[in-house]
C-alpha cells in the first residue's frame, strides 16, 4: 500500500507535467514544414538566440553571423533595436518539396506601438531541414568619398525666464503665428477623417498641436482627438506640416461642424539634421496593393534614429486627399540613401495627382 | 519559544526593512495611508484617475493603517509583518499537534519560521496580505477541527473568527487557502471521530457536515463583508498578464524553475520521497497528503494543465508562489514526522544537518533577492512628488514609465493623481480594450501594451495628463512623436520629465461610485474586529497543551561514559 500509493501519486504528478509541457515542447522542435521552419525561426529571433536562428538560415553571398544579426535585430538605435517579434502568420505560397515559398505576415511591438510587416521566404529542404535562404541586405547607397560631416544649419535657441524652470515652451513669450492653409474631412474605415496643412509664418520655430472637436447636429460636442503623431509638431519659419485627425466610429452624417484649435508655442529648434527624399513614386505591392516608395538621404552629419515619414496627397485641384504615415525601421546614417514605403488607399490612387513627403524623425542623443 | 525564535530571525530583517521596496509592500502601503488619512471613505482618487479601495481586501491594509498613527507607515508595515510570521508559527505549531501530535509539532512551528518559500514572499513580493490570511487560516482551520471533534463552542467561536479574518485579508486565501487547510483537517476530525483516542465517540459524518456548515457560514459572512470586493472581481474585464506576472513551464524555463519550485522548497525537496511514501500510506495524514499533492501540483504553474484549470483568472507567478507556500506549509506536519525519526535514529548528527539545512533553506531566497533583485537600480522619488507637490502641478494628472515597485512610492508620496494602478482598478476604456492594467509596465504586454499607451496618450487632453516621467527609455520615441518634450531630468538622467502643453487641468472622470454607509461600516469595522476579538480570545482562553515527552538529546557514542582522574 504504501509503495503503490507512492508510485500511483508519482506517475500522476509525472503524467500531469508532461500534459503541460508537452505541446509546449512539440510546437518548439517541429520543423518539417516550411511553414514551421519560418516559425521555429522567429522564435528564435523573439528569444533574441541568433546562433540557433542563424543555424536555420542559408546564408547568400556576403552574409556573416554578424551582419545577419545586424540585419533582424537593427542598429544605431533604429527602431529595429526596439522591436520584438509578436506573432507571425505564415502562408505558403509554392511547396516543390525541394523548395518553398512562404509569405509571413508579422506583427512587431515596437516603441511606438505595434508594427506589421509582409515579408516573403524562399526556403530549400536540406535533409529534412527546411532553411531560409537569407541574402545580404539591400546596400544603402552611399557616395564612395561620404563621411560625417556637421552641417551648421541654422539653431533657434530660446532663453527661459528662469521663473517657468519646468515649461519648455516660453510661455511669456509670443507663440509663432500657425496657419492652417488646406483641410479636409472624409468618412474612411468606419471613422471620421480630419486631414489637412498647417505652415508657420513666423520667422520664429514653433511647437505645433492640432486638436480637434466634432460638433454634432444638436451642437453639442460628438468627439474630441488630436494630431497625436500624425504631424511634424516642429515647424521652422515657412515649414508646412500634414496632419491627421481620426474620430474612430463617427461618421461625417453626424457631424454639423468641426472645431479645429492649433496649439503653438515658441521653441528652440534646430534645422539640422536635413532628410532629403528623392525618388519618389507609387507602384503596386506583391499583394496589388497602392504603395508610395522612395528613398531617404540623410544630408547631415547626425545619425537619425528612428524615421518618421508623412505622405500628403492631393488631386488635380490641390486639396488635400489623405495623409498617411509610416516609420522607417533602419536609422539614417550620414549621406545614407534608405529606401521607404507608405501606403495609399486604394479607392483614391487614382485620384492622386501629387504628393508630398516630409520627414519627422527622433533621435535619441536629442530629445 | 518558537515566537521568540521567529523573533529573532525575522525581527532584524524586519528592522532593516528588507521588503520595503518590493512591489506588493508598496502598494499595500500605499493602500494603507489611505486608511489612516479617511477610515471610510472608501474612494481613493490618486490611482486609475480615482478608484475604490474595496477593490483589494482590506485587513492587513488596515491593521498598517491603524499602526501607522504610532509607528510611521513603512514601520507599521514591518511590524505588521512581523506579527504574522509569529503568528504563522503559533498556526503551524497547532495546526501539525492536530495532524502528527504535541512531539512534532514544535519542530513543524521552527520550520515554518525557515521556510524559503515564507522568505521569498515576505521580503521579495511583499505579499503582507497573503502571509496573513495563511496564518489566520491555519489557526482557524485548527480550531475548526476542536468544534467538528470536540463540540467545543470556545472554539467554534475562534475559528468562526479567524476564518472571516483570513478572508478579509486576501482573496486568493479567501478562495483557495481556506478550503486546502479546512478541509483536510476536517476529514481528520470525522476520520478521529470514532477514535476514542481523541475524545468522545461521534458520528463521523455529522462531524464532518458540522464542520461544512461552519465553513459555509464562514464564506456567507466574509462575502457580506467583503461583497463591494467581490463586486468588483465579477465586474473587472478581462486583463492580460505582462511575463512578469506569468511562471512559464518549469522544464522549459530552467530559471522559472529554480525561481519558483527549487528555492521555495530548499532542502525541503529532499523529504519529497519520504512525503510521497509515508504521506497517504498513514490513514490519519491521507487528507494532509492530498491537500499538499494539489497545492504541489497547482504551484508548478503552467508546468501542468492543472493551475489553469483551478485558478482561472487567478492564474498569475503571485498565485503559483502561494500554492507553493501552502504546500511546504501543508507539508510540515509530515517533515516534522520525518524529522523525529531521523534524529531518533541518527541523533546529534541529524540535529546538525536539519538545523544546517533549515538555515540554508531560509538563506537561499535571500541570496536569490541579492542576485535577482526586484527593483534593480533604485532612485530617488522625492524630486518627482516635489515636482507634482508645486506650483498647481496636482492640478493635472501624471503617468510614470517604467517605474516598477517604485510607482507605488510616487503615488504615496503625491497629491497628484495618475490615469494608472496595479491591481483590479477600474481601467481607464482605452486600456480595458488591450486588457492592459499597469501603463507603467507596458512594453511588457507587447503590442497591446503599447497600443494601449498609444491609445491613452491620444486622450491625454481628456484626462488631464500632462506629465509623463520615464525611467525606461523604450518609450521615448512614442511620447516625442506624440508632442511630448522633455522639460527635466533627474538623477543624471536616470529619470526624464516629459510634458505636453496644451493639457488642460484634469477633470473629474465621474467613475466616482459611494458605497452604502451600511457597506461601509462592515467593510471599515468588521474585519478588524474579527481579527482583534480572535487574538483576544486566543490569548485570554490558551488551550492546555498535552504533555510532551521531552526527548534528552543523545549522546555522541554507544558506549557509556567513563570519567576519570585527569593527570
Amino acid at each position: 500500500m504504501k509503495t503503490s500509493a507512492a508510485i500511483i501519486f508519482t506517475i500522476v504528478l509525472i503524467g500531469l507535467i508532461a500534459l503541460g509541457t508537452a505541446p509546449h515542447a512539440e510546437s518548439h522542435t517541429k520543423s518539417d514544414t516550411p511553414e514551421a521552419a519560418v516559425h521555429i525561426f522567429f522564435d528564435h529571433v523573439r528569444a533574441h538566440d541568433w546562433n540557433d536562428a542563424f543555424a536555420m538560415v542559408n546564408p547568400g553571398d556576403g552574409v556573416t553571423k554578424e551582419s545577419f544579426v545586424r540585419d533582424i535585430a537593427g542598429t544605431d538605435g533604429s527602431l529595429k533595436t526596439i522591436s520584438s517579434i509578436q506573432k507571425v502568420d505564415t502562408k505558403t505560397l509554392n511547396n516543390s518539396g525541394s523548395e518553398a515559398n512562404v509569405r509571413a505576415n508579422l506583427q512587431w511591438s515596437t516603441a511606438v506601438g505595434a508594427v506589421h510587416e509582409t515579408r516573403d521566404f524562399k526556403l530549400t529542404n536540406s535533409g529534412g531541414d527546411w532553411k531560409l535562404d537569407w541574402s545580404a541586405p539591400q546596400q544603402v547607397q552611399q557616395a564612395a568619398d561620404a563621411k560625417p560631416v556637421q552641417t551648421n544649419y541654422l539653431r533657434w535657441d530660446v532663453v527661459s525666464s528662469g521663473s517657468n524652470s519646468n515649461e519648455w515652451g516660453v510661455a511669456n513669450a509670443e507663440p509663432p503665428r500657425t496657419r492652417i492653409i488646406s483641410m479636409n474631412a472624409v468618412d474612411y474605415n468606419g471613422s471620421v477623417v480630419i486631414m489637412g496643412e498647417v505652415v508657420n509664418e513666423d520667422t520664429v520655430p514653433g511647437f505645433v498641436t492640432i486638436n480637434a472637436d466634432l460638433i454634432g447636429q444638436d451642437g453639442n460636442s460628438l468627439a474630441q482627438e488630436s494630431s497625436f503623431d500624425k504631424i511634424s509638431h516642429t515647424l521652422l519659419p515657412k515649414e508646412v506640416s500634414p496632419f491627421r485627425i481620426d474620430f474612430p466610429g463617427r461618421k461625417l452624417a453626424e457631424v454639423k461642424s468641426v472645431k479645429i484649435s492649433p496649439t503653438n508655442l515658441l521653441v528652440p529648434a534646430s534645422a539640422d539634421p536635413t532628410v532629403g527624399v528623392f525618388d519618389q513614386h507609387i507602384e503596386k505591392d506583391a499583394t496589388g496593393k497602392a504603395i508610395l516608395r522612395g528613398q531617404l538621404t540623410n544630408q547631415s552629419g547626425l545619425v537619425v534614429n528612428i524615421p518618421h515619414v508623412l505622405a500628403t496627397f492631393y488631386d488635380k485641384s490641390g486639396k488635400v486627399i489623405w495623409v498617411s504615415d509610416g516609420y522607417l525601421d533602419q536609422a539614417l546614417k550620414p549621406n545614407q540613401q534608405v529606401p521607404f514605403a507608405v501606403d495609399v488607399r486604394d479607392d483614391i490612387a487614382n485620384q492622386v495627382q501629387n504628393y508630398r513627403v516630409t520627414v519627422n524623425y527622433y533621435n535619441s542623443s536629442r530629445s | 519559544m518558537v515566537a521568540l525564535l521567529a523573533i529573532a530571525v525575522h525581527g532584524p530583517l524586519l528592522l532593516m526593512q528588507l521588503p520595503a521596496f518590493a512591489a506588493g509592500s508598496q502598494t499595500q502601503m500605499f493602500l494603507a495611508k489611505h486608511y489612516a488619512s479617511d477610515w471610510f471613505g472608501l474612494w481613493n482618487p490618486h490611482w486609475f484617475g480615482g478608484f475604490s479601495q474595496t477593490t483589494s481586501a482590506p485587513l492587513t491594509q488596515q491593521v498598517v493603517a491603524l499602526l501607522s498613527h504610532l509607528f510611521g507607515i513603512t514601520a507599521a508595515y514591518m511590524v505588521t509583518q512581523l506579527a504574522v510570521v509569529v503568528l504563522l508559527s503559533l498556526a503551524v505549531y497547532r495546526f501539525a499537534r492536530v495532524w502528527t501530535g504535541a512531539r512534532t509539532a514544535p519542530i513543524a512551528a521552527i520550520g515554518s519560521i525557515f521556510l524559503g518559500s515564507l522568505a521569498l514572499l515576505v521580503y521579495r513580493e511583499g505579499a503582507l496580505p497573503a502571509t496573513a490570511g495563511t496564518a489566520l487560516a491555519i489557526c482557524g482551520a485548527s480550531f475548526l477541527y476542536g468544534f467538528a471533534r470536540g463540540n467545543e463552542v470556545l472554539s467554534l467561536i475562534k475559528a468562526v473568527l479567524l476564518l472571516i479574518a483570513a478572508a478579509c485579508c486576501d482573496s486568493m486565501t479567501a478562495v483557495y487557502g481556506i478550503l486546502l487547510f479546512a478541509l483536510p483537517t476536517l476529514w481528520l476530525a470525522s476520520a478521529d471521530a470514532d477514535n476514542e483516542e481523541f475524545g468522545e465517540r461521534r458520528s463521523p459524518a455529522a462531524t464532518f457536515i458540522r464542520g461544512v456548515i461552519v465553513l459555509a457560514a464562514c464564506a456567507v459572512v466574509s462575502g457580506f463583508i467583503l461583497a463591494p470586493f467581490w463586486s468588483s472581481v465579477f465586474h473587472s474585464s478581462h486583463r492580460l498578464l505582462s511575463p512578469d506576472e506569468t511562471a512559464s513551464n518549469f522544464l522549459l524555463q530552467g530559471s522559472n524553475a529554480v525561481r519558483y519550485w527549487i528555492v521555495p522548497f530548499g532542502f525541503m525537496i529532499l523529504a519529497l520521497p519520504y512525503l510521497f511514501l509515508s504521506g497517504f500510506a498513514a490513514r490519519r495524514t491521507r487528507a494532509l497528503f492530498l491537500a499538499f499533492f494539489v497545492a504541489l501540483v497547482v504551484g508548478l504553474g503552467t508546468t501542468t494543465p492543472v493551475a489553469k484549470y483551478l485558478l482561472g483568472g487567478f492564474d498569475n507567478a503571485l498565485s503559483v508562489e502561494l500554492f507553493t507556500f501552502w504546500a511546504t506549509l501543508l507539508a510540515l506536519p509530515l517533515v516534522a514526522v520525518l524529522v523525529l525519526e531521523l534524529v531518533t535514529r541518527y541523533q546529534q548528527r541529524a540535529v546538525i544537518l536539519v538545523w544546517v539545512a533549515a538555515v540554508l533553506t531560509f538563506a537561499a531566497p535571500l541570496a536569490w533577492m541579492t542576485y535577482h533583485p526586484s527593483t534593480e537600480n533604485r532612485f530617488r522619488t522625492d524630486y518627482i512628488a516635489n515636482f507634482l507637490n508645486r506650483d498647481n502641478h496636482a492640478q493635472f494628472r501624471y503617468l510614470t514609465l517604467g517605474f516598477g515597485s517604485q510607482f507605488s512610492e510616487v503615488a504615496s508620496r503625491t497629491n497628484a493623481s495618475t490615469v494608472d494602478g496595479i491591481g483590479d482598478g477600474p481601467m481607464l476604456p482605452e486600456a480595458r480594450e488591450f486588457g492592459v492594467s499597469h501603463l507603467d509596465n507596458a512594453k511588457s504586454y507587447g503590442s497591446a501594451g503599447m497600443e494601449a499607451l498609444r491609445a491613452v496618450l491620444k486622450h491625454a487632453n481628456q484626462y488631464g495628463l500632462k506629465f509623463i516621467f520615464v525611467r525606461d527609455r523604450y518609450y521615448e520615441p512614442l511620447i516625442a512623436f506624440a508632442g511630448w518634450r522633455q522639460v527635466e531630468a533627474y538623477e543624471n538622467g536616470n529619470v526624464t520629465l516629459w510634458s505636453k502643453e496644451d493639457v488642460p487641468p484634469a477633470r473629474d472622470l465621474n467613475t466616482h461610485t459611494t458605497l452604502p454607509g451600511i457597506e461601509r461600516v462592515l467593510w471599515g469595522v468588521v474585519p478588524l474586529l474579527c481579527l482583534i476579538l480572535a487574538l483576544l480570545l486566543m490569548i485570554a482562553t490558551p488551550e492546555r497543551d498535552e504533555e510532551v515527552e521531552i526527548m534528552a538529546l543523545p549522546t555522541t557514542g554507544t558506549e557509556p561514559i567513563r570519567t576519570q582522574e585527569a593527570i
